[in-house]
Formats: C-alpha cells, structure tokens, sequence
C-alpha cells in the first residue's frame, strides 16, 4: 500500500472539487517574525496591484521558513539569519538551491523598559546578564531590582544572531524566559519594569533602547557599520525565482519598497548601503 | 435557635462552602467573560473621526462621499491653524542652526505626533505603509496621541534606588516665544473640530477584510476561515460519528470487539490537542501529501479526529435513548434493520445528534493546537471559492494568539484583539446555547 | 435471498470499516508519533532525556533534557489541581444534593459555558488581564485572596471549635465558655490571618507570566470536568444509601461526608485524574502565559517563577526543528509528544476504570 497513491488519490479528489490553481497565481511566504512585518507590507502592496495573485503569509520563525523551503512548502523563505551549513547540505539532497536575496538591513537593540535609568551597557555587560552572571540592576548602576531576562524562542533568526554576536555561542541562563516574536519582548518589556529583551530596529517603539559599547541602535549606525549587532534580512527563493514571485521580491529594490521598509523601521538596500563591510 | 450544635453549624458551614463555590464560578465566568465583552464591543461600537470615515469610503466605498467631502473641508478648516503655525516654525528650523540644535529633536517627536493624530501633513510625500496614510481613525486613541503631542514624556531617574518615575511635562514651555506657540492651544483645543468624532457602530467589523496588518478594517478573513474549518470537520466528521455510532447502538453485539472499540473510542478523546496538530502535519500533510503545505484540508481533517469521539458518543447516546418501541414496531411491519435506522431511529434521534454535533463545532471552532501546524498563517487573503480546500487561512483562535503576541504594535490594535475575542467567544457559545436549548426541547418531549 | 444476505453483510461490514476509523485513527497516532520519536531514544538515551534539566536545544553541543520541562508541566498541573479540586467537589456536592432542582439546572450552563469558552480566550485573558494584575498589584491580590479565603474558613473553625470545646463545660457555664472561647479563637484567627495576608502584601511579582497565572487559569478550565465527573459519580452512589443515612438522624453534612463522599471515592478519584489530564494537555494558556523559561524554580513550591510546559515546547519549537537537517531537534519534540500521550493515555484509561467502578458498585441495587 503505497502511501503516496493514497495521498494522491485524495488529493486529486480533493482538487477536482475545488479547482486546481495556477501556480503562479498564489505565493507561500513562511519565516522570520522579524523580516514578517516587510512581508505582510509587500504583501498587501503587491496583492492591491495584481488582484488575482493571493499572498499569505506565516511568521513561524526563520528555521521553520527553511524548513518550509526545503519541503517545498513555501515559495520564499523569509529568514533573519543565513541559512545554517546542514540547511544548505539538506536542500542539496532535496534538489532544492536556495537563492539568498537582502531585503534590508537590521540591528538587533536592546530593550528596557522606559523607566529603567540605565542608559548604556557594554556587550560583555549583555552576556553576562544572559548567562545568569549579573541577576540585579544594582550591579549595573540601576536600582534594586532583579532583571527578568527575555528571549526569543530557539527557532528565531533573531536569536541565533543574538547568539553568534552578542553570547558567543555561550549557554544563556536557565531563568530566562522565552516568547515567539519580536512583538512578544516589546510587549514583555513595555510591561515589565525591570525586564530587558532584544528585538529588532523596527520593534523599538515605547521602549527605551540601550547604547551598546556606546553606540545607539538605529537606521544611521547599522549603515554606517559603528553599531556592533548588525545584520541583513533574507528572503530565500527555490533558484532563481520567476514571474510573480520575481516581481515580488523585485519590491525590495524599488523606490516604493525602500519607503515600506524604511516606514516599517528597518533600513533599505541602497546602492551605497550594499557595499557595507560585512558583520564579523 | 437555643442550642447551637456544632452539627447543625458544620452542616450550614458545608452548605455555605458549596454554595460558595458555585459563586465562584460565577465569578470566574464574569471576570473572564466580562473584559473581552466589554472592550471588545468597543471593537464595534466606539466613536468614530473623520479619517475613520474616510477611510471607509476610500477603501470600501461606503458612505456618501458628498457628506464625508463637506466634513473634511470643515475638518480641514479647523487644521489650518495648526498647520501654518508648524510650517512658519519649520521654515524657522530651516534658517536658525541655533534652533535647531535647540528643538530639532523635540520638534520631530511633535510632528511625528501629530502625524499620527492628523494623518500626512499637507506638504508631507505620500507615504506608502497605509497606518501612516490616516490620522487616528478611534477617538479614544486620538486622545492618547493628543497626549503625546502636547507632553513630552520624561523619566525622573533622580532616585536611585527605584526605577524611574514616569513625568509628562507640557511641550508648549519649550517653544514659548517661536511660532510653534500658537499649535498648542490649537491642538488642546480644537482637537474635536479637527477629528469630528461620531459614535459609530462598525458592524461590518465581522464582514470587512483588515488592511495594513489589521490597523484598519475588520476580522472577515479570519472569521471565513474558522467557518470553512469547522464546516470541514463536520463535513469529515459527522458521516465518520454517526456511522460508528450506528454501529455501536444498533449492529454491533456486546462482546470484546464493542468493548475494544469503546475503550479506543476513549483513548481517541484523550489524546492532547497539541498531539493532534503534530500528527495532523506528520500524516496528512508530511505522508499523506493532501496538500503540500498548510491548508483548510488538512486543517479539516485534524479537527474532525479531534471532535470525532465526542460525535459518536452523542450520537450513540441519542440513538439508544429511542425507546425500543419504535423498533419495535418498525420491525414487526418487515423493515430491514438498515431501512429502520434511517426512516425511524434516525428521525427520533435528530435532536440528540443535532446537540452533540453543535456542541462538537463549538470545540472545533476555538480550537488551537491542531490548526497551528495544519491550516493557519498570520495573514492572508479571505479564501476564495475556487482555492477553498488547498489554501492556508487565517483563523479566529490563531490570529487572536498571534495578534495578542507577535504583532509589531500589540498596544496600537488592542481593540482589534478584543473584537476578535469576542466574536469568537460569541460564537462558540452561541453554539453551545443552541445545543442547551436543543437539549432542553429533547428532554422535555422525552418525557412528555 | 443470497444477494440480499450478501448485501446486508457488507452493509454492516462498511459500518463496522467506518467505527473501526477510531481504532485506526489512535493506532496511527501512536505510530507516527511513535516513529519519529524512537530516533530520538536510539540515538540520546533515556536517562538524559528525563533527568537532565538542561534544555539547549541550539547550543554547541546541543543539550535535550526535559526535566525541567517535566518539572513545569507538573508543578502548573498540580496548581490548577489545587484550584480545581476543592471548588470542584464543593461545587459537585452543591449541584447534586443541595440545590433544588430548578436551580440545579439553572446551574448546569454555567459549568458548560467555561467549559466551552475556547483556550486561546483564556490565555488572552491570562496574558493581557491577569499577567499585568499581578505585575502591578500582586501583593494587594495576594491580600485579598488571604482575607477572602481566610475569614469564612476562620470564622467557621472558630465557630466549630469553640462549640465542641464548651460542651466539656459544665451545663451552666457552658453558654459563657462558649463565648469566651469564640471571642478568644477569633481573635487569634484574626491575628493569624493578618500577619499571613502582611506576608502576601509583601510578595512582588516581577514576571505576570508565571506558574501561578498559568495554575490559576488552568485550575478554571479543568473546573468543569472536575464538576461534572464528581456529579456523576454523587449520583451514582444512589438515593438508598442517602436515605438510609437520614433515616439514622444524620445532618446533611453528615451523610455527606461519612456515607457518600467515601461510597464515590473512585469516581471522585476519576474525575481529580481527568482533571489533570485535561491541565497536562492544555497547550495555548501555558504557552501564553507561562513564562516559558526552562528551569526548575528555586525553591521548588515557588509558583511566581516563570516555568516552561511540555505542551509550550512542542508548540514554540516546532518552527526550528527541520525534519530533514536537525533530525534531533525534530525527534525531541516527538518524545515529548510521545510522554505526553502514553500520560494522557494512562490518565483516561485509569479514569474511565475508576468511573465504571463507581458505577458498576452502586447500580447493583
């Protein structure tokens, strides 16, 4: 009994009665909750411009947009981080080349809470606060508070920058708490007054960012190289994408889509911007 | 009473605890119920500014554009002020290097505010991201950004044992003297003049598509979506459910094969939600390949195996409770069993299904855990006729997760939360109210 | 003839092909979880797995221990049992021998309404109402609970005690005695309770999403089929014995709690296991609102440390783990999956035994 003839089966029977698609005319965008917002943003632009193309898009984490990729789920894979060596072995198994494409660049900031006095921190200050080394705001200049550490999730891009630029791949402490999306620690930390978290350029509203190494997080410093937890966003194609697809990721480079990105936040691709040195 | 026994007294003690505890369910029931009801008929009931009516006819073409032109003109009067004294302050900024080192800063986080109160600035480009296309389309949040535009939030750390204490002070004492002066009584003032806020009953809350990540418009995708997924499950579940339970009440002879049934028809309601959602994805979409990715097939079938116990016991309950006379008397006139069950026994046992396979659908409707792997994504347009079964859609309970914890702006949209809160709690006790009253007809014809 | 023999024994062949979809349907489950979770045990091992509590997934090298994950799932089940159980009983007690019937059946829909209100509806209430309460006036809740709780409990006791105390009195003095001695245990309840609820005042909560705001909203959700099973099995001891026991001169406390309390005890059993079955298995609440931090709090019973559950981990991971590269990751949340369901499984079956026992021992006249 082959499994497949009976999913074939069904899914012929499935689509006899519900009409079977163009291709072409639907787009599966599945990743990063960071790189979503540009998604969703594209999105609407793009569906408002071609209405018979039907866009959706889901914010399961830059892992699960690989994954997605690599099974075929999805037409393009949005992901805060590149993809990982045994990402790139398994599409080659799969026979699946994934196409990297910058979006834009981001800078991952760190959140506290407005009320919090303090202003700065160094990036050794950061990893110890999420090793579990430094548990109070006192041993930072801040009142006596114990912090409440905040994380994303282990299947975010997001995090596992975090991790290669700011923990050195160190272990983070067993209290810290874990949310799913950079709208989740902006909310944690927005009601928590002594909560620190860290998300993304586009997600800083209402909260207080901290300098790190005495550099503010923002559009000018993530281009200009000076803030030191920088990163691109990616959109991944199966090889070379064509049509709508391609008309789609095409937004990132036109004046419209840079404003959309910038309007969201996060800092577009601009000639200039490409030449960047990229982040140790 | 003389003789106060302790008996007596432990045993009114009793009663109160219980009678206690009922009330603490009530309780527990209003407090739950009442937040999401009460704000979320703010979500369809809230007074409404002008760019809120604007934006409705702009986008769905609704209302008269006649009247909505005079209002804007009006609005747009009631604005000028306020404008001429930020373009006369602007164009100082411009040829003062002094004021701007000065105010530049302060003045941005002004404009931005009043941006978001009043929508584009008239000499601002037209910005593309549709939330900065519109000022404020709710009064109640227009009254927060007014906050914001006319004090700067400032934290006093002076204390350095606590956390810092939160200060609004005034904006307008920085500026006395320059041309900005004058925006501020403008904007304390005349702030109504300037939004026009109408109470607005926003009932096509429910039928409206959202825009710009559910900043404007309404929940119409998700609520289409929850439909489909629960017409799918009862679609695939209910022949499964009353089938089994015509098996076990009228065919089946008690003996180790009803029992082993009965024993896997309950190990199959407790298994975790959360179990169904991996297997569904492992099965019906990894093995299986129903469809490739997510969709509103795989999503169906999951959630019929998930109400599918609850179905048959319904309905097996139902069908047993047709007194033995009807078969009976249908036998003894010569109808084949298969004959008697459908034009007798099922006839009599319609109310009883009925309640179970409502009650099911209301369970399957809030559901979660088995959709998030199956069928939902964040956004997505409202299915169409044609791509019903293969598409993914945006659910009532996945999108209330998803909007309540991985928005961008969770605070901005709160209202958004709470209306679909709310309809979807409407909903699935909407349905279980239909069942109790199905159930209570049920009962009393039984007995009369 | 043959042909209709024929026909109607297929008839009842594909009826019985369409009730044995149950069978197959929990056989699949088992063995697709099964499959991709006995990787994970061929390749780690069990001991790590149940005993470490070091959860890194992602790290250099990896580390899968669920212990603190088990830990989590635990101590929130035990919490909403806490909750859940006493107002349950009292509740099942209250519907199935203290109120009238009309009011009974007015009552009845309020235990199907929080049954029926969807998770995701109370883990929104849990993170947006409950976790910012409990940030910003935790001590002044944890106040009113005490003084909620504790005075009628107090009140009673005191009540009790002085009245068993003073019948040691002689005849005369006993009335005096009586006062006396409920004037003296107020008093100390009174006092008892202050102190307890100035040490509940103090109580910060630095995290709304923690054990306790996951326990609380639990113990509500499991509150319903803790009623109802506990009704069930109230009935099901029957009116004989309840009427042999008033018969006896007993008070209604009394019966209760001597005669038909203990003669449902299995059901009762039954419905505080279904009740953490129902805990164990919800995924949206905790996950909402549990903190999801994987680490054992310090010390053990403290509920306002942030936790992580079973259910959440599944849930939130599922994003990283590739089926097809972090083979490991994805087969992790497999065996949790698969701890879950032989959990569930065996809380059913035990349950459901228990239940027909009940039945079974009192339906014999």
């Amino acid at each position: 009994m082959n499994w497949k003839t009976i999913g074939t089966a069904t899914t012929v029977a499935a689509l006899l009665a519900s009409g079977k698609t163009n291709a072409q005319e639907k787009i599966v965008i599945d990743g990063s909750t960071t790189v979503g917002p540009i998604a969703k943003a594209f999105a609407e632009y793009y569906m408002e411009r071609n209405p018979g193309v039907a866009i959706s898009v889901s914010e399961s984490g830059s892992g699960n947009g690989a994954k997605s990729l690599i099974n075929g789920a999805c037409h393009i894979a949005t992901m805060s981080r590149a993809m990982k060596e045994n990402e790139l072995a398994a599409a080659k198994e799969k026979g699946v080349t994934p196409m990297a494409h910058v979006v834009a660049m981001d800078g991952i900031a760190l959140i506290v809470h407005p009320s919090n006095p303090v202003q700065g921190l160094t990036l050794e200050q950061v990893r110890n606060i999420y090793k579990g080394l430094v548990t109070n705001w006192k041993e930072l200049g801040g009142p006596d508070r114990p912090i409440v550490v905040i994380s994303r999730d282990t299947n975010s891009g997001t995090y596992e920058t975090f991790e290669e630029l700011v923990m050195k791949k160190e272990k983070m402490s067993e209290k810290t708490e874990y949310v799913g999306s950079n709208g989740a620690i902006r909310q944690r930390v927005l009601t928590t007054p002594a909560a620190i978290g860290y998300v993304g350029l586009a997600f800083m509203e209402g909260v207080k960012a901290l300098t790190i190494n005495g550099v503010e997080p923002s559009a000018e410093t993530v281009v200009a190289g000076t803030y030191p937890v920088a990163r691109p966003l990616f959109m991944y194609t199966n090889g070379k994408p064509e049509g709508h697809v391609a008309a789609f990721l095409g937004l990132k480079d036109t004046k419209d889509g840079h404003r959309l990105i910038e309007e969201i936040g996060f800092v577009p691709l601009r000639p200039k911007v490409a030449e960047m040195p990229k982040t140790p | 009473m003389r003789s106060f026994s302790s008996r007596h007294l432990l045993d009114h003690a009793f009663s109160g605890l219980s009678y206690l505890s009922i009330g603490f369910m009530v309780a527990a029931l209003l407090v739950i119920l009442g937040p999401i009801a009460i704000r979320g008929i703010g979500a369809y009931c809230f007074r409404g500014t002008i760019e809120f009516r604007l934006f409705v006819l702009e986008r769905f073409h609704r209302g008269s554009a006649e009247r909505i032109g005079e209002e804007l003109q009006v609005a747009r009067r009631a604005r000028e002020p306020l404008y001429e004294a930020m373009r006369a302050f602007e164009a100082d900024l411009e040829n003062d290097p002094a004021l701007r080192r000065k105010l530049g800063g302060d003045y941005r986080q002004f404009q931005t505010a009043v941006r978001e109160l009043l929508g584009p600035l008239p000499w601002d480009p037209a910005p593309l991201l549709m939330r900065q296309q519109y000022g404020q389309t709710r009064w109640d949040r227009a009254l927060i950004k007014q906050r914001k535009a006319l004090y700067r939030e400032e934290w006093d750390y002076s204390d350095p044992s606590r956390m810092g204490v939160q200060v609004w002070r005034p904006r307008r004492v920085h500026y006395q003297g320059t041309r900005l002066e004058p925006a501020f009584d403008q904007l304390e003032h005349r702030l109504a003049e300037m939004l026009r806020p109408r109470w607005t009953f926003y009932g096509r809350f429910l039928t409206d598509p959202s825009f710009d990540a559910h900043f404007f418009g309404g929940i119409w995708a998700e609520v289409l979506g929850t439909l489909c997924l629960t017409l799918g499950a009862m679609l695939f579940g209910v022949p499964v459910g009353l089938l089994s339970a015509i098996y076990l009440a009228e065919y089946a002879t008690e003996g180790r094969l009803m029992h082993l049934l009965r024993i896997f028809i309950n190990t199959l309601s407790g298994v975790p939600s959360i179990v169904f959602g991996l297997f569904g994805m492992a099965f019906f979409i990894h093995t299986l390949g129903v469809t490739d990715s997510k969709s509103v097939l795989a999503g169906s079938l999951t959630l019929a195996l998930l109400i599918l116990p609850t179905l048959i016991r319904a309905s097996e309950e139902a069908i047993r409770a047709v007194p033995a006379a009807y078969r009976e008397a249908a036998f003894s006139l010569g109808a084949s069993r298969w004959h008697t069950v459908t034009t007798v026994i099922l006839p009599a046992a319609l109310p009883g299904i009925l309640t179970g396979t409502v009650i099911s659908l209301g369970r399957a409707a809030g559901e979660t855990a088995p959709i998030i792997f199956t069928a939902a994504v964040s956004l997505g347009e409202p299915l169409a006729w044609r791509r019903l079964l293969t598409m993914p859609t945006p659910a009532l309970p996945w999108n209330l997760y998803n909007l309540s914890t991985e928005h961008a702006a969770v605070d901005e949209i709160r209202h958004v939360q709470y209306g679909m809160a709310l309809t979807l709690v409407a909903l699935v006790l909407a349905l279980n109210l239909a069942a109790i009253l199905l159930r209570a007809r049920v009962s009393r014809k039984l007995r009369g | 003839m043959r042909w209709e023999d024929a026909t109607r024994w297929m008839g009842t062949m594909v009826l019985l092909g369409v009730a044995s979809l149950s069978i197959l349907a929990v056989l699949f489950i088992f063995y697709f979880i099964a499959k991709e979770a006995i990787p994970f045990f061929a390749v780690r091992g069990f001991r790590e797995f149940f005993t470490s509590p070091e959860w890194y997934p992602s790290g250099h090298p990896p580390r899968f221990g669920t212990a603190a994950i088990l830990y989590g799932s635990a101590l929130v089940t035990l919490g909403a049992i806490v909750v859940a159980v006493p107002i349950g009983l009292s509740a099942a007690i209250c519907l199935s021998d203290l109120l009238p019937f009309a009011v009974r059946q007015a009552a009845k829909p309020i235990v199907e309404l929080l049954a029926a209100i969807p998770s995701v509806a109370y883990g929104f209430f849990a993170l947006v109402v409950l976790a910012p309460l409990l940030q910003t006036r935790g001590g002044l809740l944890f106040r009113t609970v005490v003084w909620a709780i504790g005075a009628p409990v107090g009140a009673i006791l005191a009540l009790m005690l002085s009245q068993t105390i003073s019948l040691r009195f002689p005849a005369r003095w006993q009335r005096g005695a009586g006062l006396v001695l409920l004037a003296g245990l107020g008093l100390a309840a009174w006092a008892l309770l202050r102190s307890l609820a100035g040490r509940a005042g103090q109580l910060t909560v630095e995290s709304g999403t923690n054990a306790l705001n996951a326990s609380l909203i639990l113990g509500i959700m499991a509150l319903p089929t803790v009623v109802s099973v506990a009704e069930d099995a109230l009935q099901a001891a029957g009116r004989e014995i309840r009427e042999g026991s008033y018969a006896l001169g007993a008070t209604r406390s009394e019966t209760l709690l001597r005669v038909v309390l203990p003669a449902s005890l299995s059901g009762l059993a039954a419905a505080v296991i279904l009740g953490v079955m129902r805990a164990v298995g919800e995924t949206m609440v905790v996950w909402m609102a549990s903190g999801n931090a994987a680490q054992i709090p310090r010390p053990w019973y403290n509920v306002l440390s942030p936790v992580r559950t079973l259910t959440a981990t599944i849930a939130g991971d599922m994003g990283e783990a590739d089926h097809v590269t972090g083979s490991e990751r994805y087969a992790v949340l497999f065996a949790m999956a698969l701890t879950l369901l032989v959990f569930s499984l065996l809380c059913n079956l035990v349950g459901e035994w228990l239940v027909r026992r009940s039945h079974r021992r009192w339906s014999g006249g």
